[in-house]
């Protein structure tokens, strides 16, 4: 019987085909706006991972004040007092530990070559910060001790501002501006993939020098072993001491920090859930609207049913099903559309959205909730209804 | 040796509350019917005719008396049991048809036994027999609103046979046909009653009622002769 009664539903539901497709637009639009949003939350989780990764997982970072990444991330720069004194201290207490300890600054510039202008991230480290980083050359060459020594005015190219600024051509050789200062380029950075290729490498010296930087954005070292992290960053802690109180500085590892982005990521993803949970509430509810018009409307088909045999449980069945086929319609169109502008992403935004199993099954398991939840009011007015009252309704 | 009625009512009152004034529809009504009984209730608007209908058809519950069908008293049946026994024991034909207008000629037919414990795999079957008994065989697969009154109504007549009741309860089922649409409807009840179904008629109409072999005229709720 349960085969005759989807039957029923599903004719029902294709004799008003416009209503059923505006009542289940709710479900669809929460649906699909769910199963996209994960797919990009994914997209960019797998994004900011392959981005770490392609660092080197042992890199560990000396940051100025007491790091706290939800909180505002200017008042970790107000009480900055990373120098080279710092540097010192690392290298001598915990060289057994680290290696390629070399100072960072971070400064945001406009590059200028002829007419063109390109804003970007100067990333200012030693010789060392190349292999740091695991930067490797396209042509030219990296920064060396001397260049570092005597304040050269160099800089190496991330592969992007070629074809911002140099149209590909190789640009070794020529002079470009940082700000109103004129630097030689003396290499290019292979493609790395993401926001890294955007950037331009000058020696630290130079940025303090010219740019009048007191301190460092942050000290970037490598662990020795990447089993023994957590002692290395113990014992940068030890050597730090020394100069700075606890409150003024903070170690973290890669780990760390792709800790800290999941788990703004995932309060972001929840509030997007919380969104979606209302709309589907919503629509939910305009389900029910339909499904109260509906028993009215059928009200002389209802006492017929009753009449000839249905009981009120068959009654309500029949109902509930059809509320719950519309809603697992307008889930599955809406995971369809998820899944679909997930791989439009995907192919023509160069950005890896992808919708996993759970997400899909969650969605189809939500809206078949959602169909049971709102359509029991209704199916058990209709089980309700009078048998005599119902068939002399006009 | 007198034969067993198949449903007997005894001594059936009904009253209702209509704006805390106690109407009685129905007055201590009797009343015997026998199987291949062909019997006609006739009355005027208002006369308690609806409410026995009701109380045959066992869409409605009497508040006093006995309503005994097949020798078991059916009136203190909860709706679920209730609503089990009618579909195996009363086809109902009424005045308006009531098809379903998206389903067929076949389906209307067999919706019954949806609700019944026949096997699934002789549904069709059952349907497609009661469709040659009201010459409808041709029209199968037309959807109730692609036939004529006529039409509509003898498919009511093989829904109603379906599930081979004890009783075929027919509420003026000549009312939305021409007179002529409405004699044919006629004889087929008479070819069914001849074929022994029991069938009740229920009416306003005098000459109507006349057709059947015995009539029992209702009026302020009591049978008048």
């Amino acid at each position: 019987m349960i085969y005759e009664l989807y039957l029923s539903a599903i004719r029902s539901l294709l004799s008003n085909k416009t209503r059923t497709f505006l009542t289940m637009l709710g479900i669809i639009i929460g649906v699909f706006a769910v199963i996209t949003l994960i797919g990009v939350g994914e997209g960019i989780q797998n994004y900011v991972t392959k981005q770490f990764s392609s660092l080197g997982s042992n890199l560990l970072f000396v940051s100025p004040g007491k790091r706290n990444l939800r909180g505002d991330p200017g008042a970790n720069f107000s009480s900055n007092k990373l120098d080279d004194k710092h540097v010192k201290l690392i290298e001598t207490y915990s060289s057994d530990f680290v290696t390629g300890i070399t100072p960072y600054i971070e400064i945001g510039k406009t590059l200028s070559y002829k007419n063109k202008n390109y804003y970007t991230v100067v990333n200012a480290f030693d010789e060392d910060g190349f292999s740091t980083y695991n930067l490797t050359l396209d042509s030219g060459r990296f920064f060396t001790r001397a260049d570092i020594t005597s304040n050269s005015r160099v800089v190496v190219l991330g592969s992007n501002i070629l074809n911002e600024l140099f149209s590909n051509q190789d640009p070794v050789g020529k002079n470009i501006k940082i700000g109103d200062k004129t630097f030689l380029i003396i290499g290019v950075a292979a493609e790395k993939g993401g926001s890294i290729d955007n950037r331009a490498y000058i020696p630290y010296t130079t940025a303090k020098s010219i740019f009048n930087i007191k301190n460092y954005s942050s000290i970037v070292m490598k662990a020795l072993d990447s089993e023994n992290v957590d002692s290395a960053m113990k014992r940068i802690e030890i050597a730090l001491y020394r100069d700075l109180d606890k409150d003024e500085f903070t170690v973290l590892s890669q780990k760390d920090l792709l800790n800290s982005f999941s788990s703004i990521l995932s309060t972001v993803t929840l509030g997007i859930g919380a969104i979606a949970a209302i709309s589907l509430l919503v629509g939910g509810i305009g389900i029910m609207n339909i499904m109260l018009v509906t028993v009215t409307e059928r009200t002389r088909e209802i006492g017929l049913r009753k009449a000839v045999g249905a009981t009120p449980n068959n009654i309500a069945i029949q109902f509930l099903i059809e509320a719950t086929a519309l809603s697992v319609l307008g889930g599955s169109i809406g995971i369809g559309l998820g899944i679909l502008v997930a791989f439009l992403i995907r192919t023509y935004a160069n950005f890896d959205a992808t919708v996993p199993l759970w997400s899909v099954l969650l969605a189809f398991l939500f809206s078949a909730c959602v169909g049971i939840l709102f359509g029991t009011y209704p199916a058990l007015k209709a089980a309700k209804k009078d048998p005599i009252e119902a068939l002399r309704y006009e | 040796m007198a034969v067993e009625p198949i449903l007997s009512l005894k001594n059936i009152n009904k009253s209702y509350q209509i704006g805390g004034q106690k109407i009685e529809a129905l007055k201590n009504v009797s009343i015997d019917i026998h199987p291949g009984d062909f019997i006609s209730i006739v009355g005027k608007s208002g006369s308690g005719k609806s409410t026995l209908m009701h109380i045959i058809g066992l869409l409605d519950t009497p508040t006093s008396g006995q309503v005994i069908l097949n020798g078991k008293d059916v009136s203190k049946y909860p709706e679920e049991h209730l609503a089990k026994v009618r579909n195996s024991e009363i086809g109902f034909v009424f005045q308006a048809f009531n098809l379903l207008s998206r389903a067929t000629t076949l389906e209307n037919v067999m919706l019954p036994l949806q609700y019944s414990n026949t096997p699934k795999k002789n549904w069709e079957r059952k349907a497609m027999e009661m469709l040659k008994l009201v010459d409808l065989q041709e029209r199968v697969n037309n959807k109730s609103n692609e036939l004529s009154g006529g039409q509509r109504q003898r498919v009511a007549i093989a829904r109603a046979l379906v599930n081979d009741p004890s009783i075929i309860l027919a509420d003026e089922p000549t009312g939305n046909l021409d007179s002529k649409t409405g004699s044919e409807i006629i004889k087929k009840f008479i070819e069914l009653n001849k074929l022994g179904k029991t069938i009740i008629l229920v009416t306003h109409d005098n000459d109507l009622a006349k057709i059947a072999d015995k009539v029992f005229v209702i009026k302020d709720g009591e049978f008048v002769k």
